[in-house]
């Protein structure tokens, strides 16, 4: 999909894509920046290509979920809509798998995006100085992805109090955090 | 040594003194292998990749003892298997024009499955913990949280030790002569 074509269809009046998905591509995009500096630091840098190659897979990975999780948010709106309208007729495929798997697509984004941060702190701290603050962009951008997952299985309405996959998903946001804060050299 | 561990050689070398045994275990070597070519090199139809299957092994079977290089029965396999492709195209193709699958296309999809299984038997080789961890991160999609829960490593050092394991993958793909990748990273 082109790129002003994603934007369109991004502000189009429509449930998908939403949040879920354009932080499924924010993280991809991140993991890319990680793996071009990586890419670019293989004279300096050890492990460059293994942390490429992570990379990489996180970034081939992302485009599936920002696709997958607009398929099951597009159905679960359906759903919803119908239940509150009334219209389920016999037969209709029930709304908490359909709830369920639009918790699980957030939460993999969320985990995605720590993944990524952690790739991207390595960066920071071992890649090529001069790309370090593409390095610091990308755990940004990859908090920022980790943190918008995490806040839609928080409010999902397919997530039940004490609900397992709410506290994995903090806890991808926390890495992240602290992904982000080794990135650009904090405390 | 366990059975894993044997080399193709030594397996060729117990069918060669008709051990039934190894005759089992070469089938369940190297059969994903036949079928990828026939299913997915050569896009036979399942029922036709399946009588292909079979008629591979029959050929190795009955014509091992043609085999001059027990070290290098994968790619000879590999083209009795492409044969008996061929000629059930050629066959096909007498009776009713199929649709050919152009042969870079072809050649193209044989070369990825044999990087594939190289790959696949290189981690094999590499025994645990590499192999289940390159497993889940790149074939599952298992995030650095899940495997480190898993097999009960930290997740802060997952992406450390991926990029050990690739090294030693790398090495380990290298050591036998086989490629690794388009532009030598670790995919």
């Amino acid at each position: 999909m082109a790129i002003a074509e994603l934007f369109e269809q991004t502000a189009a009046p429509t449930p998908a894509p939403g949040g879920g998905s354009i932080a499924a591509l924010t993280v991809g995009l991140s993991a890319a920046l990680v793996t071009m500096i990586a890419r670019s630091s293989r004279d300096s840098w050890p492990d460059a290509a293994g942390i490429a190659a992570q990379a990489l897979e996180l970034a081939e990975r992302c485009p599936r979920l920002a696709q997958d999780d607009a398929a099951a948010w597009e159905e679960a709106f359906a759903g919803l809509q119908d239940a509150v309208e009334g219209n389920n007729e016999p037969g209709a495929a029930p709304l908490r798998p359909m709830l369920d798997r639009s918790a699980e697509l957030p939460l993999a984004i969320a985990e995605a995006g720590a993944d990524v941060a952690v790739l991207a702190a390595l960066a920071a701290s071992r890649g090529d100085g001069a790309l370090r603050a593409d390095a610091i962009s990308a755990a940004l951008l990859a908090h920022a992805g980790a943190r918008v997952g995490a806040h839609l299985v928080a409010v999902n309405l397919g997530t039940r109090e004490g609900d397992a996959r709410s506290s994995r998903a903090a806890a991808a946001e926390r890495r992240a955090a602290r992904a982000l804060a080794d990135a650009v050299g904090m405390p | 040594m366990t059975d894993e561990a044997r080399t193709d050689a030594e397996l060729v070398r117990r069918c060669r003194r008709g051990d039934p045994d190894a005759w089992n275990e070469l089938v369940e070597r190297f059969s994903r292998y036949v079928h990828a070519i026939c299913a997915k090199g050569f896009r036979l139809e399942p029922h036709d990749a399946e009588d292909a299957f079979q008629e591979a092994f029959t050929r190795v079977y009955t014509r091992l003892d043609s085999l001059r290089d027990d070290s290098a029965v994968r790619p000879w396999i590999a083209q009795l298997t492409r044969r008996v492709c061929l000629d059930r195209l050629a066959a096909a193709a007498r009776e009713q024009p199929v649709e050919e699958v152009a042969p870079d296309v072809r050649e193209a999809t044989l070369d990825e499955l044999d990087e594939a299984f190289a790959v696949r038997e290189a981690l094999t080789r590499l025994g645990e913990p590499c192999s289940e961890i390159l497993d889940r991160f790149f074939a599952r999609d298992e995030s650095y949280r899940t495997i480190g829960d898993a097999l009960d490593i930290p997740s802060g050092t997952i992406a450390s030790r991926i990029s050990r394991c690739l090294a030693k993958l790398r090495a380990e793909l290298e050591g036998r002569k086989q490629p690794v990748g388009r532009s030598g990273e670790y995919r």
